[in-house]
């Protein structure tokens, strides 16, 4: 087999850290192949894809030698946030960007780009379309087809579909699936299920960027099995596992406090004076821990925003018995995760960044300690204390916008998609640290597309569509997803 | 702008030409010291900008606002406190005499002529259709033509940060400080997310692009090819007669004695 | 360094001095709402208009970025619609040259405060003569004119050169800066550690 691409004996390091990422790392592969990195968050597999690909250290300069190391000839690279990938306003436009970067002859630029709109599926009335109205899982279509027009070798994917629904998530593979035929495909990817149909190839890694198995799927899947649980990477089965060594979870305690702590009915929220979400009436009680499921686009986030006042609301809105309207301190008795975790990052050091709220309320020093320190350790981020939180990976970002925004006990959590780009380890980790806090009595409002989190965790789901909540399905004590019992609306 | 328009003969206009014939007129305006000949110039400019910008006649008027805000705060520091012989009025500090009114007003009519052509200009222009037409006729290096291009793009996205950022900081109970030195702390809790979220994203964008292969030679083809046509020599043509006409009218028909 | 600015340090460079356009904009009401107070106390704070090209520079380190800066800061200003309209394009080269000039003479590598208050100053300088050419500012009798120059220079000084000194500080710390800066050989001699 000709090989396509290859690194040996690769060192990297980022400026600043004391310890190699990659120690000696040799890696290759073939023409045609389709490969699946897998390995813990935070062990480096989106620096090696750059590295791979040559945006390390072309295009980004990071401390790196390596013996040997060659990076295909015409590539293609998918990124993991659908937002900055994008130099041209319209969607049009950033094809022909790519098409004129190849000095494609005008002339055949219309067609051309057409075509690759409509190979990924993106369905556009006019091509000339405003990339800002697209919606995740659009931009993440459109980034593709950019791709596409390279006409590349080799397709790098660094988790394409992190953002997206189910549905999405699914269509999306199915595209790559289709176009990947013939080329070679380097994915890497937490959500396996529909990946692992496509791939033929699985390159393991341990928390400290070493290779622990290379091989094809199947033997990989079937003799590494317990490797992947000790590390904690995803493999097919590992929520049948939890759920088995973990006895039920879901018991819902009754809360005397007298009636719910929420109440909306005829709640709107509106976006640049639009009406983008809608509740005709919902009541929340403590120790609810709520999913709220829907489509790229449905008004989720919105719906949240909307619960924290951060757009423009009407309609009857009432917390723990006060209208909405009285309610001064609302940020005293409710916290927020972003989606984005970015966003919403205040201080310089990791450590610095869980210890905010506290130092704002004047703790003395041995409890933030503490309790800085219990965070840190349960969801893996001690080793990364002194980091700036930017300079994490995807997935200790969101550990960490999720740790600093419940540092601080509040009565009410809502997490816009906690768990997207999380290891199996870390995303039980998160779960089980809600469900703590909800056994005390704490209300757990959340955004996933994770259908095992809802069949698992959930006490009750809603379901959002075109910016209407359309039902709202309570699921009763223990056996819980055999008897589920359908309000809707 | 982002705001959507008719089209006019004022968009077909190459926009290199366009540019570059604006900020002639404004070097020639600098040179002009004739009170007359620069009230007709400005409002040659000024029929142009209401006529044919192509925006609706109650947008234009509430762009028009700042205008007059600038000729009135342009021209009063000179009229004020301007050196001159023949006094009007003394009063204080304040004295106004014939000459630095007469100059008040020269100054106030270029700050007016200024804004107008600009305004005329960014109303009339895609962002993106002038830099493909700089890149072809000036030939302005790509890297830096779709450098812009990207920053612009970037503008509503850094804007919307800023109020995501500002829900941010009240979950997180920056609100509650109060005084003097929280003010000084939400200034740099604001502006320094900001700035350097923006940075990062920029050299994320700069990593895309060169993962599409962006390369800086020249010879790269173009999806918008622009090229010149009549409406560019009418164009020139309208600057050309607006300045030999007003500098006739203003010889023949001066409005002002100076 | 021979061949010019990358395109990372192009798209970086613009993409601050863009973020600085807008606060021109917004600096601009507070000038007009402070301008009739008269006494030419709004030039006190005028040298917020030249604070793009050190901040840029400070960030980046590197040659051309200053002037970049203020052009592209100009540019934006000028395409969001300012009423100042093509005179800040103008402005924007004069200013972002002088200030070019001095990191120039220092051969880009210093990036202490000094540096940037000199900057500072040559834009401020920049602007005057500019002033003399639009305004005629030249025609104000001689102790405004002196007023004038003071409070601009001291406006300039505290804005330009300590302020965007200090900012860029803060930005340092949030790591950011590493992207951008050329990375230090200690860093690569660390590669052959153990
Ligand atoms: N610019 C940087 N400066 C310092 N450290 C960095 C930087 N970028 C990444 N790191 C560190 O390098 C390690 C590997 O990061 P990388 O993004 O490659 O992880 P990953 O395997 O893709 O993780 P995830 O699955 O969470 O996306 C992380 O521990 C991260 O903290
Ligand atoms: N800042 C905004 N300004 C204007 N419209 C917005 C804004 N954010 C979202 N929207 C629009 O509101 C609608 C709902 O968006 P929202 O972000 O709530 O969807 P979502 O269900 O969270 O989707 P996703 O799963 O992709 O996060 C969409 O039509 C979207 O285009
Ligand atoms: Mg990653
Ligand atoms: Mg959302």
């Amino acid at each position: 087999m000709e090989r396509i691409a290859f690194v040996e004996k690769l060192r990297l390091k980022f400026p600043g850290d004391e310890s190699l990422i990659f120690k000696d790392l040799s890696v290759s592969f073939d023409k045609g192949e389709k490969v699946l990195l897998l390995g813990p968050s935070g062990c480096g597999k989106s620096t090696l894809l750059q590295v791979l690909s040559g945006l390390i250290p072309h295009s980004i300069e990071v401390p790196m030698k390596a013996k040997e190391l060659e990076s295909p000839s015409s590539w293609g690279y998918v990124f993991q946030d659908p937002d900055s990938q994008f130099c041209m306003p319209f969607a049009d436009e950033e094809i022909a960007f790519v098409l004129e970067n190849l000095s494609v002859p005008k002339q055949q630029m219309n067609e051309r780009i057409h075509n690759h709109i409509r190979q990924v599926g993106l369905h556009l009335d006019d091509i000339h379309t405003s990339i800002d109205t697209l919606s995740g899982g659009m931009k993440q279509r459109l980034a593709i087809a950019s791709v596409l027009a390279l006409e590349p070798e080799v397709i790098f994917l660094d988790e394409p579909t992190a953002m997206l629904d189910p549905v999405g998530t699914k269509e999306i593979w199915d595209v790559l699936k289709e176009i990947g035929k013939d080329k070679t495909v380097i994915i890497v990817e937490h959500k396996i299920d529909h990946v692992l149909e496509f791939i033929e190839r699985i390159v393991l890694f341990n928390d400290n960027g070493q290779i622990i198995a290379d091989g094809p799927k199947d033997i990989i899947l079937s003799l590494y099995k317990n490797k992947m649980k000790e590390h904690g990477i995803w493999f097919p089965g590992v929520w049948d596992e939890y759920i088995h060594d973990h006895a039920p979870i879901r018991e819902q305690r009754e809360f005397n406090d007298g009636g719910p702590i929420m109440q909306m009915q005829g709640f709107r929220g509106f976006r640049k004076k639009e009406e983008k979400i809608m509740v005709e009436e919902l009541q929340i009680h403590s120790g609810e821990w709520i999913v709220i499921r829907g489509e790229n686009g449905a008004g989720k986030s919105t719906l949240l925003h909307a619960l924290m006042q951060f757009i423009k609301t009407n309609g009857y809105y009432e917390l723990m018995g006060t209208s909405i309207k009285k309610v001064k301190n609302l940020t005293d008795n409710m916290t927020f995760v972003f989606q984005n975790p970015e966003f919403q990052f205040v201080a310089n050091s990791v450590y610095e960044e869980i210890a905010y709220s506290l130092r704002i309320d004047k703790k003395p020093p041995q409890e933030i300690e503490e309790r800085v320190h219990a965070l840190l350790e349960v969801f893996h981020l001690t080793a990364h204390r002194d980091k700036h939180p930017f300079q994490l990976s995807m997935g200790q970002k969101r550990r960490l916008s999720v740790a600093a925004s419940i540092v601080k006990e509040k009565k009410i959590i809502l997490l816009d998609e906690p768990t997207f780009g999380q290891d199996s380890k870390n995303t039980f980790a998160l779960l089980e640290w809600f469900e703590e806090y909800r056994k005390r009595g704490i209300t757990v409002i959340m955004v996933t597309h994770d259908d095992h989190i809802s069949k698992n965790f959930a006490t009750r789901i809603w379901t959002v569509k075109d910016g209407k909540v359309i039902s709202d399905e309570k699921i009763s004590k223990q056996l819980a997803f055999l008897e589920t019992e359908v309000l809707s609306l | 702008m982002n705001v959507s328009s008719a089209e006019t003969w004022l968009h077909k206009i190459n926009p290199s030409l366009k540019l570059f014939v604006l900020i002639v007129l404004c070097m020639v305006a600098l040179f002009i010291k004739d009170l007359n000949y620069m009230i007709n110039v400005t409002m040659g400019v000024l029929l142009l900008f209401l006529c044919f910008s192509g925006h609706p006649l109650n947008r234009i008027l509430l762009l028009s606002i700042p205008f007059c805000f600038i000729f009135l705060s342009t021209s009063s520091a000179m009229i004020l406190f301007g050196q001159g012989e023949t006094l009007w009025f003394k009063w204080g500090l304040i004295s106004i005499t014939e000459e630095s009114f007469m100059r008040g007003l020269l100054v106030g009519f270029r700050a007016l002529l200024f804004a107008v052509l600009g305004l005329t200009f960014s109303l009339t222009t895609r962002p993106v259709n002038l830099f493909y037409s700089l890149m072809q006729q000036v030939k302005l290096k790509p890297k830096y033509a779709y450098s812009f291009m990207a920053a612009l793009r970037l503008i509503p996205i850094m804007l919307e940060e800023f109020q995501t950022i500002r829900n941010a900081m009240r979950v997180r109970g920056v609100e509650r400080k109060k005084g003097i030195r929280s003010l000084y702390f939400k200034m740099k809790a604001y502006s320094i997310p900001l700035l350097s979220g923006s940075i990062r994203r920029a050299h994320r964008i700069a990593v895309a692009m060169e993962a599409k292969r962006f390369s800086d030679t020249r010879n790269r083809t173009y999806y918008y090819e622009f090229g010149f046509s009549k409406n560019d020599h009418g164009f020139i043509l309208y600057f050309v007669i607006l300045l030999l006409a007003g500098l006739y009218l203003s010889v023949q028909f001066p409005y002002l004695s100076i | 360094m021979r061949k010019g600015l990358k395109l990372t340090d192009i798209l970086v460079t613009i993409v601050i001095a863009v973020a600085f356009g807008i606060v021109y904009i917004l600096w601009g009401s507070i000038y007009y709402s402070v301008k009739p107070l008269g006494l030419h106390v709004d030039q006190l704070i005028y040298g917020m208009w030249f604070i793009a090209g050190p901040v840029a520079f400070l960030v980046m380190r590197k040659p051309g970025v200053a002037l970049l800066a203020e052009i592209a800061a100009a540019s934006g200003e000028f395409f969001l619609g300012s009423p100042w309209g093509l005179t800040v394009l103008l402005y924007g080269v004069v200013q972002g040259l002088f200030a070019e000039l001095v990191f120039m003479a220092f051969r880009y590598k210093k990036f202490n405060m000094s540096v940037a208050v000199l900057a500072a100053i040559a834009s401020c300088v920049g602007s005057v003569l500019m002033d003399f050419a639009y305004g005629e500012i030249g025609a104000l009798s001689l102790w405004n004119l002196l007023l004038f120059m003071i409070a601009r220079f001291i406006g300039s000084i505290f804005f330009a050169g300590v302020f965007a000194y200090y900012l860029v500080k803060v930005l340092e710390a949030t790591g950011v800066t590493n992207l951008v800066r050329p990375v230090s050989s200690k860093d690569y001699a660390a590669l052959d550690q153990k």
